[in-house]
């Protein structure tokens, strides 16, 4: 590269920060151009990012094509954040832990470094978020105009900007955990913009909240990394003396089969990750606070809660590959929780009347497709998963600021029963509309119908393993445990005592694969009948899909022209720089899917991650071919879900009778959201209201009163002497004269010969 | 005659009249005598600095001692004039007159019992008459017959 | 007298005992209370003559002849007008008694060399703070015994407290005595250690005064008007600042309704 590119790295967090922070400083007095600083730093970042991608994806492509791909990274280290030493110390003795796996004394103390790194993976992430960030923020300058909090939602966007580049760009997993938390900070201000509110309040709340339970799995998984690898780091670190230390996802472990710690502390590592993926990315169980989220400004759903935040889980996964790879339960556990997700989600999305809340549902069920290509564990699986991520990125953040730019115009009116023809009012928001949906619902050459095509090619193979050729064969292979010698540690596993942590001993001998990781009981699910199942649910969501999604296109922008009284009389097109962005992201959703495929420019870029070089993950890798058997049954599941759609709602009146009708009580499951929140109120919310009346009766009466009976003592005490305030100055003189004798007797008392 | 002897005695003394002057200050009502009795500590320590510096042979003591004279007539000037106000205000010399500082819900400290009257009836000097008896002013009842 | 050889300790220490006990007692009949009788005040003087003597034994200062005898006198004058100066009823035959013990201390000043003292103390007290008293009495003081005249505030344990402090102090004047004074009691004066500077000697004995009194009154003067002349220009300031505040605390303090009704709170 001719550039340093460690110095534009590490601008691309530090222009958004800086407007960010310009925009809490000067915000009020710059008034209606508040945006400047925010549009500014994060446009620039985004001009950064290209310019790192460009130079990243020259670094791959001078590796050569079709060979093994080497991977490609930059560490950049900033500074030291903080330094515990002698941090192993707190291991057992007698369970000597990661000391034993690092081989030496010079890892046994935590260092965090504050590392960015860049790698096609994160150059890809950066790129896609400064990217829609930028036309999020241009679109914004629009729509939240004449809002009191014009200069706060600039300086949360820019913020949320700097936590999501750094959360991809950090190099260690409590960098990641910091700017994850991060994140769901500048979340929750966005959700609870309005926080006059109280919906929004409410559902900022509860975004939180749920999203605690995540975070909780992220912070539990941390500490396994670190007590199970003696590090946190991502990369190899090398040492004064010339040692290398290698990092979790560093190469020297990556090229060594046997880096990887399965069993039981693996797989509960990769499920805690799963957890907090979950919570981040809105999947089931933990997939209640998304549609809620709607309520905050619709850029921020469309940043946020669509475009950016909420692949944060996929980012984690991908990121983690090669430990995901050794526990195949929990990898087969990613795609069943995704491919239900998306199944439940996108059954629920057929119902709702609310737009934002369709897409909302709609997220749901596409990061779910996402999870259940992530879970194949092999490269096209994960290359897939980014790839949708892609351009879901772009053709869900169209939608929703095409929802935004409806909403913007029917005067906060987002009922689709209300609405009906505005493509008439509004055709550029309609035409974009329709290319998103379009893209959304998998049609022939939009973006969303190659990416989603690529992820059922990844379940297609894991069910099908013969049919895919073998590669496939041997990836199967791979990821089943009684024979997975060449992914397991190779290294005996020692349960100590109950203890969960294993001892890893690194023997000289590689050969000795004597004793396998003891096979943990999910892994018995990573077997072809599962994925079968998997993959006709995620068809059947892809039917799903394109039927929600034009039942919303054809319930808002056709039939007879109606417009909610809101609107007012002048119900019109939003204004340039609404439209502006949305035809950008049109265009990209239109045809970067068809560019990114034929060229298989993606796939080939993302291979060399450092991550994805693992040779568990990198013996995975496929020819590019297009699956056409698969593009048929997709495109037929689309089309049979845009047929029933347009059967139901092509040219009526969008408030006459729903599909749901015919459905009975199924339509009133869907309707109410799977009883998933009641659920939740019946099973968390009202036992802790019990115990909280509790502690709340335990601390009124006992603590309370044990505090007040203490706090009488001296009021008693009090009543007692103050009878001895006469107000008589002699008896206040003998009182002073008896003092006075006490004090004289008690010296003459230690003085006496 | 014995220094160390004739200190003795003198301090002694000197204790006798402190001690007696904060029995009299601490027990008697009256402001006037409190007073007195307060001039009467002063007198028990004059006695001990003197005695003290003639055992030493240093005049300080003597020195301070003049010096206790000269504030002694200053508080006596200050203080009687401080009496006269309190005197003017409540009509009594009464140091149990003062008792505004008590605490608010108490009641006020009266005396429980009083003696009926003089216990020991006073006897009081008198003059033998001489001379013509002047003319009383009926105007002017605040003539005593007694103080 | 030898007070050391002659007085075990243990005897010392009951007659102590029994002197303040005395004291107390004798005082506490003495001052005026509502339940008093012509009785109780004879067996209350009787007990504190007792107790006088008492405090004079453990103080181990009888038996000296001479000047000594003077100085009884006068001691036992100031003693008993003090003692009888807080038990009269009368406020003015207290401020009578008090002129008589200030005629005792004189003579205890007198006799122990301070003449100027002496006489400045009949002088200022007697001729003029005194006197002062007695006109605020005669302003003041309603017709007849005041009520407050005849009671007393808390007698028993004020008794109690002067009786304790006096053995106390006798308690440890008889210390004093009974321990060599030259070694341990007499600190060397200013003089002395100045003196002893110069000489690079240690004086032995005490440098008494001279017992001529021509010089002493001089002497003082010349302290008084040398080491501590700043001082004296600053009493003559506070005499004159008192007679300024006395005169305008007079001139302002006039009572109003207002303080009454305050004062009946």
């Amino acid at each position: 590269m001719t550039f340093s590119a460690s110095d534009l790295l590490v601008l691309i967090p530090l222009l958004p920060l800086l407007g960010a922070i310009c925009t809490v400083l000067l915000g009020r007095r710059l008034g209606a151009r508040a945006h400047l600083p925010a549009v500014v730093g994060i446009g620039a970042a985004a001009i950064v990012a290209a310019i790192l991608l460009g130079g990243t994806a020259t670094d791959v492509a001078s590796g050569g094509h079709g060979a093994a791909p080497r991977p490609v990274e930059m560490i950049t280290t900033l500074w030291r954040w903080a330094t515990v030493e002698n941090a192993q110390a707190a291991i057992p003795s007698d369970g000597p832990g990661a000391a034993a796996i690092l081989g030496g004394d010079s890892a046994a103390s935590l260092v965090v470094p504050v590392a960015l790194r860049l790698d096609p993976l994160t150059a890809t992430l950066l790129t896609i978020i400064t990217g829609v960030g930028l036309l999020v923020a241009i679109y914004s300058i629009g729509y939240m105009h004449d809002d009191p909090g014009y200069p706060r939602f600039f300086a949360l966007v820019a913020m949320f900007v700097f936590s999501m580049s750094m959360l991809v760009a950090a190099s260690n997993f409590l960098l990641v955990y910091v700017f994850w938390e991060a994140v769901g900070a500048c979340s929750y201000l966005l959700i609870g913009f309005w926080y006059t509110k109280p919906e929004a309040a409410r559902a900022a709340k509860k975004a939180f909240l749920v999203n605690r339970v995540g975070d909780f799995g992220l912070a539990i998984a941390t500490f396994l990394l670190w007590m199970t690898y003696g590090t946190l780091d991502f990369h190899d670190t090398l040492a004064a003396d010339g040692t290398i230390l290698p990092g979790i996802l560093g190469q020297t472990r990556l090229a060594d089969a046997s880096g990887y710690v399965g069993g039981a502390v693996g797989t509960a590592i990769c499920l805690l990750m799963l957890l907090a993926a979950c919570g981040k990315s809105a999947q089931l169980p933990l997939h209640v606070w998304l549609p809620d989220a709607m309520e905050g400004p619709t850029p921020a759903s469309a940043l946020i809660h669509a475009a950016t935040m909420v692949t944060a889980g996929i980012y984690l996964i991908t990121r983690s590959a090669p430990l995901f790879v050794a526990c195949p339960g929990a990898l087969t556990m990613v795609s069943i929780v995704g491919a239900t997700t998306a199944l439940v989600a996108a059954l629920i999305a057929t119902v709702q009347n609310d737009l934002k809340r369709v897409l909302a549902y709609s997220t749901i069920s596409q990061l779910g497709y996402m999870f259940a290509a992530l879970g194949t564990g092999t490269m096209l699986g994960f290359t897939a998963a980014i790839f949708h991520l892609v351009t879901h990125a772009f053709f869900k953040a169209l939608l929703f600021l095409g929802a935004g730019s409806v909403m913007h115009a029917m005067g906060g009116v987002i009922d689709m029963r209300r609405f009906g023809g505005l493509r008439q009012v509004m055709p550029v928001t309609a035409a974009t509309f329709l290319v998103g949906a379009c893209a959304l619902a998998g049609v022939a050459p939009f973006a969303g119908f190659f990416s989603k095509d690529e992820i059922l090619a990844a379940l297609h193979s894991k069910a099908h393993p013969a049919a895919h050729g073998a590669d496939h064969a041997e990836a199967r292979v791979a990821a089943a445990p009684p024979t997975a010698g060449a992914i397991r540690p190779s290294a005996a596993q020692v349960h100590t005592r109950g203890q969960l942590f294993q001892t890893v001993s690194r023997r000289s001998d590689s050969g000795a694969h004597g004793a396998a990781a003891d096979p943990v009981g999910l892994d018995a699910l990573d077997h072809p009948s599962t994925w079968k199942v998997l993959f006709w649910m995620s068809l059947l969501t892809a039917g799903l899909t394109a039927f929600y999604t034009f039942r919303a296109v054809f319930m808002t922008f056709t039939g007879p022209v109606r417009i909610p009284k809101e609107a007012g009389h002048h119900a019109h097109e939003s204004p340039r720089v609404m439209t502006a962005p949305l035809v950008v992201l049109a265009i990209l959703s239109a045809f970067a899917g068809w560019v990114l495929f034929a060229t298989d420019a993606l796939a080939h870029f993302l291979s060399a991650t450092p991550s994805l070089t693992a040779p568990a993950v990198a013996r995975t890798a496929v020819p590019h071919v297009f699956h056409l058997d698969l593009a048929i049954q997709g495109t037929l599941a689309a089309a049979i879900g845009i047929a029933i759609a347009a059967i139901g709602h092509l040219g009526r009146r969008s408030d006459s009778p729903q599909f749901e009708r015919y459905l009975g009580p199924v339509g009133t499951l869907f309707a109410n959201k799977f009883y998933f929140d009641a659920l939740y109120k019946a099973l968390i919310v009202k036992p802790l209201e019990a115990v909280a009346l509790l502690s709340a009766f335990i601390d009124r009466t006992i603590v309370d009163g044990t505090v007040d009976a203490i706090g009488r003592v001296p009021f008693a005490w009090g009543a007692a002497v103050r009878r001895m305030q006469s107000g008589l100055v002699q008896r206040y003189a003998l009182a002073g004269v008896v003092g006075v004798l006490a004090i004289v007797l008690a010296l003459a008392w230690q003085l006496r010969p | 005659m014995i220094p160390a002897t004739l200190l003795t005695n003198a301090l002694l003394v000197g204790a006798v009249l402190f001690c007696l002057g904060l029995v009299g200050i601490l027990t008697r009502r009256n402001l006037i005598v409190m007073f007195l009795s307060a001039e009467l500590m002063l007198q028990g320590v004059s006695v001990t600095l003197v005695a003290w510096s003639r055992y030493h042979g240093d005049w300080g003591g003597q020195v301070l001692v003049v010096f206790v004279l000269t504030v002694a007539a200053c508080e006596a000037a200050v203080a009687l004039v401080l009496v006269l106000q309190a005197f003017a205000r409540t009509g009594r010399l009464d140091a149990a007159a003062w008792q505004s500082l008590r605490e608010d819900n108490l009641p006020r400290a009266i005396d429980r019992e009083l003696p009926a009257g003089d216990s020991v009836v006073p006897t009081w000097p008198r003059l033998t008459p001489a001379g013509v008896r002047p003319e009383a002013d009926a105007s002017q009842s605040l003539e005593r017959d007694h103080v | 007298m030898d007070p050391v050889s002659t007085t075990p300790v243990a005897q010392s220490g009951m007659l102590l005992a029994g002197s303040i006990a005395a004291l107390a007692s004798a005082l506490w009949l003495l001052l005026p209370k509502a339940s008093d009788t012509i009785a109780s005040r004879r067996v209350g003087a009787l007990l504190g003559a007792l107790a006088l003597a008492g405090f004079a034994a453990t103080g181990r200062s009888l038996g000296c002849v001479g000047e000594d005898a003077v100085f009884l006198t006068v001691a036992a004058v100031a003693v008993v007008s003090g003692l009888a100066t807080i038990v009269t009823r009368s406020p003015v035959y207290a401020a009578i008694w008090f002129a008589m013990a200030l005629a005792g201390v004189s003579g205890v000043l007198l006799v122990l060399g301070a003449q100027f003292l002496g006489v400045a103390t009949i002088v200022v007290y007697a001729g003029a703070i005194l006197v002062m008293f007695l006109f605020v009495l005669m302003l003041a003081q309603p017709s007849g015994m005041a009520s407050y005249d005849r009671v007393s505030s808390e007698p028993m344990l004020a008794a109690a407290a002067g009786a304790v402090l006096l053995g106390l102090l006798t308690l440890s004047i008889g210390r004093l005595s009974a321990a060599e004074p030259a070694a341990c009691c007499r600190m060397p004066s200013r003089v002395e250690a100045a003196a002893a500077a110069a000489t690079g000697t240690v004086p032995e004995a005490s440098p008494l005064p001279a017992e001529s009194g021509g010089n002493e009154v001089a002497h003082l003067g010349a302290q008084l008007f040398g080491r501590h002349l700043f001082a004296v220009e600053v009493a003559g300031v506070l005499l004159l600042v008192a007679l300024v505040g006395a005169i305008a605390v007079v001139s302002r303090g006039e009572a109003t309704e207002a303080d009454h009704r305050r004062e009946d709170r």
